[in-house]
């Protein structure tokens, strides 16, 4: 198993502010200095993570106080070079709102050949109201998406000549990659899924296939990866192939680890704070999807319960361990609920921990790492075997 | 199901037509002259009121928009400007001349876009509240912004009669489809440049037919100040101002409405 450390390296001091946290909250309400003051603590976190033997993953959001990176590969930049071990996953880059692939390609070779090949590359979707910051197209999102991919994977797999590009949607003379990657034919892909039906598509191309907070759901995206990877490729997917992320607050006492994770319980009450004419852009799902949606209501994509029942707007701790979608406790106990959840979703090979979250402080995120290194960490193997580390290839 | 009746009415006279191998959907009722009718944002079913009136003197011809209601989109259509060509090849096929063209709202923009390119067929030209022309300035919006309100206040502002609330469970999948097409629409024509074509200003004066523009005064989504300036870019443009009326004029004053548009196809000018 591997466990990848994950922080949204949040403005926390915003969650004071009445109202949203994303796509309308004014820019005065941020203190740059504030700002890089926490950046940098968030960086000596990730920098720790990797002495610690975590892997290291970060995301992107625009706009907003929950997530201060605003590009995967500008933070996992400074990290390339400041840590030594550790893969370097940016989950993700949302190339269907980036105007330019090329550029993305060029920010991923970038970084790997900094980091001596040690970056990882989700290819994401993105939340719906990121389009209000890019104000890209929202109507055939989906083909511009795929015709980045595209692009995207042919430049960092080109080993010869330079070559052009005239798609529907991106059209360039000169596609040349100064430097290329290490990792041939391309650093390893991830994507996320949220449904079975999207993760059989990842399957298909054999990315590693992520879901993020999903609970019980993971067990059906889980199984549509397998499935469709076994018809794919002949084989079994390996358990590397699959990801969950989740909240963990681990401390010696029970009391200490309960107490951390109501504060990292921020996290979820903030990343729910938008507008909602914000959540659904005019044209971004299908007529398909949005008359499903209207239909099934707002539970519908409510984490479950155990029982089955919808998360509560408000959860206990408790219930949020319930659904999955925390891990909370001493290391004892954090164990066994994370075998207890491994089991009941078929066994994953990628623990995305969000390690540090919502406003728990540094001291308090330096012990949650160091706690979970030294006393869940060795015991995971027992869960999920990981395959040989093949870096890149010597002869490509 | 209601408020479903009268869309089932004016669809009982809708009938599909291939233009180039576009499926268009077309509502065609009355009789009289030929009428153009460009529907607004909320498709050829919100018009459902003016196109009574107007059929008592006109023979209506009301498509769905490519995109829109049950109409298809052509092959790689992402702009207004693209889907003018389609309605050119629609007038070629109907064959219709001396035509009365009007368009409300996005369909006041779409008639513009068609005229620019040729105008031979039109005998005059109404324009209720039309969009395409900037909507804004580098800093400050003229036109608001639909795609940010949330859809309580978008309704709300959307026409000076009080609209019933929308209750998405008593619609049938049929029409909650067309509002999803309608609104997915929408986004590809005008989610950036939000609702204009940059090179429209420079192309208006190839309108050479008579212009009236009829305006809401009470229009809370384009108002009536970007309507003059609308109309003073287009050069033999006559101005309405119409009361008690918001950005829907085919819904807040259809009766009004159809007068304005009979008055001025009847005009000598």
């Amino acid at each position: 198993m591997k466990v990848w450390h994950f922080s949204e390296q949040a403005y926390h001091p915003a969650f004071e502010t009445p109202g949203a946290m994303r796509v309308t909250l004014p820019a005065r309400h941020c203190d740059p200095v504030e700002a890089g003051r926490l950046i940098n603590r968030y960086l000596d976190e990730y920098v720790l993570a990797d002495e610690l033997g975590f892997n290291i993953m970060v995301n992107e959001h625009h706009a907003a106080a929950t997530c201060m990176s605003t590009s995967c590969l500008t933070t996992l930049s400074i990290l390339a070079r400041q840590t030594k071990k550790a893969r370097l996953l940016a989950l993700g880059v949302p190339i269907g709102n980036r105007d330019n692939p090329v550029r993305v390609a060029e920010e991923i070779a970038m970084a790997d050949v900094i980091s001596g090949g040690r970056l990882e590359v989700g290819m994401v979707k993105g939340a719906a109201y990121e389009l209000f910051m890019s104000n890209r197209q929202p109507t055939g999102f989906m083909d511009r998406f795929w015709e980045a991919h595209d692009l995207i994977t042919a430049a960092l797999s080109n080993t010869g000549e330079n070559f052009a590009w005239d798609g529907e949607h991106f059209q360039y003379r000169v596609v040349s990659l100064w430097p290329r990657p290490i990792q041939q034919p391309t650093p390893p892909i991830w994507m996320t899924a949220s449904s079975a039906g999207s993760a059989a598509e990842h399957a298909k191309l054999g990315y590693v296939c992520g879901t993020f907070l999903s609970g019980a759901v993971a067990r059906s995206v889980f199984a549509g990866y397998r499935q469709a990877y076994l018809e794919a490729h002949g084989k079994p997917a390996n358990d590397d192939r699959l990801a969950y992320l989740a909240v963990v607050s681990v401390a010696n006492d029970r009391k200490t680890a309960f107490a951390r994770a109501e504060k990292m319980k921020s996290y979820f009450s903030t990343a729910a704070r938008l507008d909602p004419q914000y959540r659904n852009p005019a044209g971004f799902l299908s007529v398909k999807d949005n008359v499903r949606m209207l239909r099934a209501g707002p539970n519908a994509v409510r984490p479950r319960l155990r029982d089955g029942s919808p998360l509560p707007s408000d959860p206990t701790i408790e219930q949020y361990i319930d659904a999955g979608l925390m891990f909370v406790g001493t290391p004892d106990e954090v164990f066994q609920q994370l075998k207890t959840f491994h089991a009941d979703v078929g066994g994953f090979g990628n623990l995305l921990m969000m390690g540090q979250a919502g406003t728990l402080d540094h001291q308090e995120t330096v012990e949650n790492l160091s706690i979970f290194s030294a006393e869940v960490m060795p015991r995971l193997g027992s869960l999920s075997v990981e395959p040989p580390d093949v870096r890149y290839e010597a002869f490509a | 199901m209601g408020s479903e009746a009268p869309i089932a009415d004016l669809l009982s006279h809708a009938r599909t037509i291939d233009v180039r191998g576009v499926s268009m959907e077309m509502v065609v009722k009355g009789k009289g002259p030929p009428l153009l009718l460009l529907h607004g944002m909320d498709g050829v079913e919100g018009a459902a009121a003016l196109i009574d009136a107007l059929a008592q003197n006109y023979e209506v011809y009301a498509p769905s928009h490519p995109g829109f209601g049950t109409s298809a989109l052509p092959s790689g259509a992402t702009t207004v400007d693209d889907i003018a060509y389609t309605y050119l090849d629609l007038l070629e096929l109907l064959d219709l001349r001396d035509v009365v063209v009007v368009g409300f709202s996005f369909g006041g923009w779409l008639a513009a876009e068609i005229l620019v390119k040729d105008c031979s067929r039109a005998a005059r030209v109404v324009l209720g509240a039309p969009l395409g022309l900037r909507t804004g300035d580098r800093r400050t919006r003229r036109v608001a912004d639909i795609f940010v309100l949330d859809e309580r206040e978008k309704e709300a502002r959307m026409q000076h009669t009080k609209a019933a609330p929308i209750a998405v469970a008593e619609l049938s999948d049929t029409a909650l489809e067309r509002k999803m097409r309608n609104t997915e629409a929408l986004s590809r024509f005008g989610w950036s440049p939000y609702l204009y074509n940059p090179k429209l200003a420079q192309r208006l004066h190839r309108i050479n037919a008579p212009v009236l523009m009829l305006w809401g005064e009470e229009d809370q989504i384009a108002p009536i100040a970007y309507g003059k300036d609308y109309a003073s870019s287009l050069a033999a443009a006559s101005f309405e101002a119409i009361p008690q009326c918001g950005h829907r004029i085919y819904v807040d004053q259809p009766a009004a409405a159809a007068q304005h548009i009979h008055a001025f196809a009847q005009a000598k000018i």
